[in-house]
């Protein structure tokens, strides 16, 4: 029972203090280490660029949250590779179009709409569509679609930086390995949490509150990301 | 796969998450994120800081048109952060400078970016890792020419930074 209960704590208290942790460094954009390596360097620089691909994704609290609701009640091995596929499939698709084609986003709009990705997932785990629509929407079409939002936020994180033509896609794709061996080391631990609280009578009990605890992060990042268009 | 819950469960579970972020967003993100602080409750717990710091450099920094005096600015590198203070320079405009750190030696580099490029282009003047220098340098273009300083130690550093010559502060980067 103290262990249940233990555990319980401590993965709200992860759900809570892990986006928090690195809200001042990553809140937008890339940190001062990063940003000072790509306006010093040019050419093909592909390890470095995995590393900012992948450290982008782990630190990136609105991705993972939003991977946090999807795997919510995927449980078997297959379909929590077909759903991460689809998301991967999603971003990558805008995040090498976007740079390449040069299509620019407002950086706050995008984030925002991930902001909504997450409070869309927090609502959809609760059944709220279900109430309302009378029917879910296909949960592999939406995963598909906000991880086409997901990649033009990170688009937009590469364009910050107008990179040199030179070098541009061998990086670009560099960059987007990265983002995959990011998510993956992300998901392996979201994925180890998950499914051991879900063994326990808690997981079902705490069902309601962590899906709340998620759409309110997601309005969070909403109104973070709104007011920061507001007011610049 | 998504759970049932009743109609008053899910209402709750709306205006309570709508409820908690709007309290976090305006007693703690809004103030430190951007400075906006209508309760003050974010000033308060300090959490305003992160703006008010820089806001008061830029004040001390800016200014002036064109001018041969002399000019002194105190700047605070934060632990393990890098910091860039910049100049406008026409090209063969000349800069004198000096600059000290209060403790230990930092990594600078000296250089300048012609204007209006967007490739990310730039020259170095000056790459090392001391704990002052003195010196001279004249723009080779148009552009926007000064010192990158990075703390690796994990306390904050600060520099006093005098020059004159021909130039524009842009300050803080």
């Amino acid at each position: 029972m103290f262990s249940k209960f233990t555990l319980s704590i401590f993965v709200i208290a992860a759900l809570i203090i892990i986006p928090l942790t690195s809200f001042q460094t990553f809140a937008h954009g890339v940190d001062e280490t990063t940003r000072h390596f790509l306006l010093n360097n040019s050419g093909v620089q592909l390890t470095p660029f995995m590393y900012i691909g992948a450290k982008h994704m782990v630190t990136g609290y609105d991705h993972l949250l939003f991977l946090v609701g999807v795997l919510f009640f995927l449980y078997r091995g297959k379909e929590v590779l077909l759903y991460v596929s689809l998301f991967t499939l999603g971003h990558s698709l805008t995040l090498l179009t976007g740079v390449l084609a040069n299509i620019t986003v407002n950086a706050y709009l995008i984030d925002a709409i991930i902001g909504l990705s997450v409070v869309y997932k927090g609502f959809d785990n609760l059944g709220g569509f279900k109430h309302y629509l009378g029917k879910q929407p296909n949960t592999k079409v939406a995963v598909l679609i906000f991880g086409l939002f997901h990649g033009f936020g990170l688009a937009t994180k590469i364009q910050a930086f107008e990179l040199p033509s030179e070098g541009l896609v061998s990086n670009l794709i560099a960059f987007n390995v990265g983002v995959e061996l990011g998510q993956f080391f992300a998901l392996m631990f979201i994925l180890l949490v998950i499914n051991v609280w879900r063994r326990y009578e808690s997981f079902n009990r705490f069902t309601t509150t962590t899906n709340t605890a998620l759409m309110s992060a997601g309005f969070m990042l909403v109104g973070m990301q709104l007011t920061g268009y507001f007011i610049n | 796969m998504e759970k049932n819950i009743k109609k008053t469960s899910l209402i709750k579970a709306i205006i309570s998450s709508l409820v908690i972020a709007a309290t976090t967003l305006i007693l703690f993100i809004l103030p430190a994120e951007y400075n906006i602080d209508p309760t003050g409750v974010g000033g308060t717990l300090g959490f305003t800081v992160f703006n008010e710091p820089l806001n008061e450099k830029q004040r001390i920094a800016e200014p002036t048109s064109n001018n041969l005096e002399e000019k002194r600015v105190l700047l605070t590198i934060p632990a393990g952060r890098g910091i860039e203070y910049k100049l406008a320079m026409a090209k063969f405009e000349k800069v004198s400078y000096q600059w000290q750190t209060n403790k230990g030696p930092v990594y600078v580099d000296l250089h300048g970016e012609p204007k209006g490029d967007t490739s990310g282009y730039f020259e170095s003047y000056t790459i090392a890792t001391v704990d002052h220098m003195k010196g001279s340098f004249t723009a080779p273009f148009d552009g926007s020419h000064g010192w990158y300083w990075k703390n690796t130690t994990d306390s904050a550093i600060e520099v006093q930074l005098t020059f004159s010559g021909q130039y524009i502060v842009e300050g803080l980067k």
